[in-house]
């Protein structure tokens, strides 16, 4: 084994260690070991619990503050966890240890940039996005948005985009100087979005008018409308920006659309009440609230092909780096994987 | 305390109107019935027909059928109209779901809801299940007793258990005369 490598494993033996320390309730169960490419983490509501996911295994749970909702990671692997009614964000380190950062508000979406160095949360009932410090969560600047915003994400040049729920609307924020730019009229209830550096697109599900809006950010105008399931409430593109999975909350089932054509390929059943999406190569994994589960979904097949069980309630998943490589990764911004 | 609620409702639903606070709630009520699902689903499947079964409901109007867009109001027996609408509605698969469109605090200490019911094979019998999706009745940081988490899945859960109830009294009465 060539250095490195011991002390990849002598990292991956410590924060084993620590997390068992840390960590208030630890489970592990299936394969510990390959990683594979990505690590998933999700986020259950009502377990407070954020499961690590790896190699279709739960191989940890951390139990946090109550009603987690949103959950957003860094590239280093660190991931910082919402809680509307906590008044809090939580921020877990890549070895398991937990700290807590104070909101005055209702936290609900999150966007962090890639380095980890500012922290972007949307304030539902109080209408803003504030940006705090990931060291103290200190206001560094705050800006109004339409109503009740829901998710937040990333785009290019500075840009981050809000789901304005009850104003039918995506906010364009300039995030170096926290000014709302400009506003998109989208469909009904927008939700959540998902950002396409390949076709500079945004993809926003609109839980209410039962479809996805498609926005070009280069121009800045509505590329067009597709028709979704019912309610759909979490949206992910793939890395080469070929293929969209939007989820079918009202109907326990995802739907596949091609960014080309703009239109649904496949309707594949998952569990039910399915919220939170990512795609990482050629499988989906979908959160299923209601199921307590995470939907493993084929896109070449086009079926489920497995079900990770989760504590209760899982609605937001993302991808992060895996634990045995997290440390390699630290100070490396790789814009891909905030989202 | 349980008398001054209704009023508490009643002075707080205007406020409420189009509120969806970002932490939902499940409920999840089931029942088995002594009859197979065809039969069940005869009572339970005609959207409008809640009235016929729920022991809650003093009186229903619908319009618009059983298919995408039926809309019927829910009118309680304790007070409140509930407005619920078709997302679906499956005969053959024995199964519809439906969303309130407008929270009415005096009915139910919810601001929104989706649900789900279903009537599956059980052995001889049926298994209805009968679930969804809610959000509190205040959604702000700091809701008052009366519109919690908690009370609404009390009321939820204790609206659909109450239903359910009726369904299965109803069905096996019925089969037995």
């Amino acid at each position: 084994m060539n250095a490195a490598g011991t002390i990849r494993r002598g990292f991956v033996q410590r924060m084993r260690r620590r997390a068992m320390l840390a960590i208030a309730l630890v489970t592990v169960s299936g394969p510990v070991g390959s990683a594979g490419a990505q690590d998933l983490a999700v986020v259950s509501q009502q377990g407070a619990r954020v499961s690590r996911i790896a190699a279709g295994a739960v191989r940890a749970a951390l139990a946090v503050t109550a009603s987690p909702a949103v959950v957003a990671a860094d590239a280093s692997g660190r991931l910082y966890i919402s809680h509307p009614d906590g008044h809090a964000i939580t921020v877990v380190a890549p070895d398991g240890s937990a700290r807590h950062l104070p909101f005055a508000g209702q936290a609900f979406g999150l966007a962090v940039e890639p380095d980890g160095r500012a922290i972007y949360v949307g304030d539902w009932s109080g209408n803003r996005v504030v940006r705090i410090a990931p060291s103290d969560g200190a206001v560094e600047g705050e800006v109004a948005v339409g109503r009740d915003p829901a998710h937040l994400t990333l785009g290019e040049d500075g840009r981050l985009y809000v789901a304005e729920r009850e104003s039918r609307s995506v906010g364009v924020i300039d995030t170096r100087r926290m000014v709302r730019v400009a506003a998109l009229s989208v469909g009904d209830g927008p939700f959540a979005l998902a950002y396409d550096p390949i076709r500079r697109r945004l993809y926003v599900a609109n839980v209410r008018s039962n479809d996805m809006t498609v926005i070009d950010t280069a121009g800045g105008r509505i590329l067009a409308t597709v028709p979704a399931g019912p309610s759909p409430y979490g949206v992910a593109v793939s890395a080469d920006g070929a293929r969209i999975v939007v989820t079918d909350q009202h109907a326990a089932s995802v739907s596949v659309i091609n960014a080309d054509a703009l239109s649904i390929t496949a309707t594949v059943p998952v569990g039910k009440y399915p919220e939170g999406v990512v795609i990482r190569g050629d499988r989906a994994y979908v959160a299923n609230w209601f199921s307590d589960d995470i939907a493993i979904v084929d896109l070449t097949s086009l079926t489920t092909v497995g079900r990770i069980p989760v504590a209760e309630g899982p609605r937001s998943i993302v991808a992060v780096p895996p634990a045995a490589a997290a440390s390699t990764l630290a100070g490396r911004a790789t814009p891909g994987i905030a989202r | 305390m349980r008398r001054t609620v209704p009023a508490l409702l009643f002075v707080l639903a205007a406020g409420a109107a189009l509120a969806h606070g970002p932490t939902p709630q499940k409920v999840d009520q089931t029942v088995t019935i002594h009859a197979n699902p065809d039969a069940v689903w005869k009572v339970v499947g005609p959207f409008g027909g809640i009235g016929a079964w729920h022991p809650d409901v003093a009186k229903v109007e619908a319009t618009g059928g059983d298919a995408e867009g039926g809309v019927r109001k829910v009118t309680l027996k304790k007070g409140g109209t509930l407005v619920e609408g078709l997302d679906e509605w499956k005969g053959p698969e024995h199964t519809y779901s439906y969303r309130m469109s407008d929270p009415d605090l005096k009915a139910l200490p919810v601001s929104s809801y989706s649900a789900t019911l279903t009537v599956t094979p059980d052995g001889d019998g049926s298994k209805v299940e009968w679930m969804g999706r809610f959000y509190r009745g205040d959604t702000g940081n700091e809701p008052l007793e009366e519109l919690s988490d908690a009370a609404g899945r009390e009321a939820m859960n204790r609206y659909f258990a109450d239903g359910l109830k009726g369904l299965k009294a109803k069905v096996e009465g019925g089969a037995t005369q």
